[in-house]
């Protein structure tokens, strides 16, 4: 592998794993709170994705209820990501009332939570098969303005060759990293948040709204999720309404890799796996897929508690 | 009544084979180990099954044994499975909840992506032209039906073993199970590895069954298809995941002339169900039968 090539899959690898690290943030979020793991999440990321798609183009293919509906107001590519994001915010929001909160409030076995939270997820993707159909929709070229596909330099002699997009989302990524922790560790109700995290009765007794926070918790991770998708599906297409479950399912890798309820964690565990992606020899790129599950499967077993996670201890 | 089985057996068939895999995923938990395995396990006993039926190589076998190669390709996925099941087992199953259903999920996903890739397991097509057992999809509730009252027959029967007894020690308190002196690993594998030889031998089952097998057989998806099968239909007894087996498989049967709306239902029935049946039906119709008694015997409910 030459030094070009080297920086072609470090280039490709960070790209792709900024997105899983704001992805799987918002698993880690929720599970950081509630100690459950939303498995709706990909649902949502999936649901961001057609609602920016809707909001910025808004024209719709042969299958569905909406056939051949194109609508007439468009917003900037730019207003659309962030409205869409946050319409995604809210379905994660309604999720928490739905599936969640109902759960909790009776004290259920938080295997319950899984089953209705996948039941939501089942739900939240047939509406979109049932309202779009199961086809491929993408986004023109322009969203991002007039710009070159790609970018292109010298490296030893070899070209390498950047597509825009992948510069683009790893910025917006990185603002919205940037934005987070902010959020987190400077306002007042990110600091309530960790309060929460780290335990709810104390907090609660500190004059804490447990339940706002945990509302307010869903909806950033319904936002980070909306806005993955959205990312993603500029870069390679709405490839129909299951196209969030391969992702779903990556983002449980890599909140383990990083520590369940880690946020660093989850920021590590995204470029880790993005760049253990990229540097997949191309004979073996159809296991590009088993490459997540390989790092949880032995990391459950070598460090269940994650590269940045906390150990458990154990109360008898 | 003829008519009645000849279009509804592929249903009822189905059924029944929906509610073994069921079962496959209730052993484990009935250790209080929480395994999304099985569609790892069924997947590799199909694949089993389709390859010694498919394969130039194994020709020989098919002359020799003609439909005794079935029971064969059932035992060689058991012993396969089972192996596979105490490889992955020992080091997993000293995770536990959520850890221990994460890494299984990783496992599923391994076993696909391999299958997908393979030559032996042709590649994303899959196999084709898998040897059928019977002519008719109905006869297989002769093999499937069989194997649901062995296994019946056996969760009764392990219940009130001793080994049934250290499965519910180590799932109400794994730490005092391990002080009583019972080896909870070795109890914990085997309880996986019963769960897994079951779901091998249904896989070698329905590749014939089905006529075709591909990677698509063993998908996250149908983890959560059979953990809401137990949960749904209770996790405390063998009736929750026969019951809930036999329901929610039929479910999307049911609601098929609601057409593209149906899997909309099904979520919302996952949802509801999780919300308002805790224990599961199981629970709920036990619960019902105790208000029944009490009706019957006012006196009995002051005691």
């Amino acid at each position: 592998m030459g030094t070009a090539q080297i920086i072609q899959n470090l280039l490709n690898g960070i790209s792709i794993g900024s997105v899983y690290a704001i992805f799987a943030l918002g698993y880690t979020l929720v599970f950081s709170i509630l100690g459950i793991i939303n498995f709706a999440h990909g649902a949502v990321f999936t649901l961001g994705a057609y609602f920016t798609y809707t909001l910025t183009v808004g024209q719709f293919g042969i299958n569905g209820l909406l056939s051949g509906v194109s609508l007439d107001t468009q917003l900037p590519f730019a207003a659309s990501i962030i409205v869409g994001s946050i319409f995604a915010g809210f379905v994660g929001v309604l999720l928490e009332r739905l599936a969640f909160k109902p759960l909790r409030t009776r004290g259920a076995d938080s295997l319950l939570a899984l089953v209705s939270s996948l039941g939501v997820a089942l739900v939240l993707v047939n509406v979109i098969q049932y309202l779009v159909g199961a086809e491929i929709y993408t986004f023109p070229q322009e969203v991002y303005g007039d710009i070159k596909p790609a970018i292109m330099f010298e490296v030893a002699g070899e070209i390498i060759v950047i597509r825009t997009v992948q510069v683009i989302i790893f910025a917006v990524c990185m603002v919205v990293l940037a934005i987070l922790g902010y959020i987190i560790s400077r306002t007042k109700a990110g600091k309530a948040l960790q309060a929460v995290a780290e335990n709810q009765i104390t907090a609660s007794l500190l004059g804490i709204s447990v339940d706002r926070i945990i509302l307010f918790t869903f909806f950033l991770s319904g936002f980070l999720g909306g806005l993955a998708g959205t990312l993603v599906g500029t870069s390679f297409g709405i490839a129909g309404p299951y196209f969030g479950v391969s992702y779903g399912l990556k983002g449980l890798a890599v909140i383990v890799l990083g520590g369940l309820g880690s946020i660093p964690g989850a920021v590590l565990g995204g470029m880790v796996i993005g760049l253990a992606e990229a540097f997949v020899p191309p004979d073996y790129s159809a296991y590009k897929e088993a490459v997540a599950f390989a790092f949880l499967f032995v990391v459950l077993l070598v460090r269940p508690q994650g590269l940045l996670g906390r150990s458990l201890i154990q109360k008898v | 009544m003829d008519e009645f089985f000849q279009n509804n057996g592929f249903l009822i068939v189905v059924m029944v084979q929906q509610t073994l895999l069921a079962m496959s995923l209730y052993y484990p938990l009935m250790a209080g180990q929480l395994s999304l395995a099985s569609p790892g396990f069924y997947a590799l006993g199909g694949y089993v099954a389709a390859i010694i039926g498919t394969v130039e190589y194994f020709s020989p076998w098919r002359d020799a044994l003609g439909w005794g190669v079935f029971p064969l390709e059932w035992l060689i996925a058991g012993v396969m499975s089972a192996l596979l099941a105490v490889i992955v087992g020992i080091p997993a199953l000293r995770l536990k909840g959520i850890y221990l259903a994460l890494a299984t999920i990783a496992f599923v996903e391994i076993v696909r992506v391999t299958c997908l890739n393979l030559d032996i397991t042709g590649g994303a097509i899959g196999i084709f032209g898998v040897p059928q057992l019977f002519e008719s999809r109905w006869a297989y509730i002769w093999i499937f039906g069989p194997l649901l009252a062995v296994m019946l027959y056996f969760s009764y029967r392990l219940e009130r073993s001793r080994v049934g007894r250290a499965f519910k020690a180590i799932r109400e308190d794994e730490l005092a199970a391990d002080a009583m002196g019972i080896n909870t690993t070795r109890y914990k594998v085997l309880s996986f590895v019963i769960g897994a030889v079951l779901a091998g031998i249904v896989g070698a089952m329905s590749a014939p069954f089905l006529n075709t097998w591909n990677a698509r057989q063993g998908t996250f998806d149908a983890s959560i298809a059979y953990l809401a099968y137990v949960l749904i239909g209770g996790g405390r007894s063998i009736w929750g995941p026969l019951l809930g087996g036999a329901l929610l498989s039929a479910l999307p049967e049911v609601l098929r002339p609601l057409k593209d709306s149906r899997l909309i239902i099904n979520g919302l029935v996952l949802v509801f169900a999780s919300i308002y049946l805790p224990q599961g039906l199981a629970g709920a119709l036990g619960r019902l039968k105790l208000v029944f008694r009490r009706g019957s015997r006012p006196s009995g409910g002051g005691a």
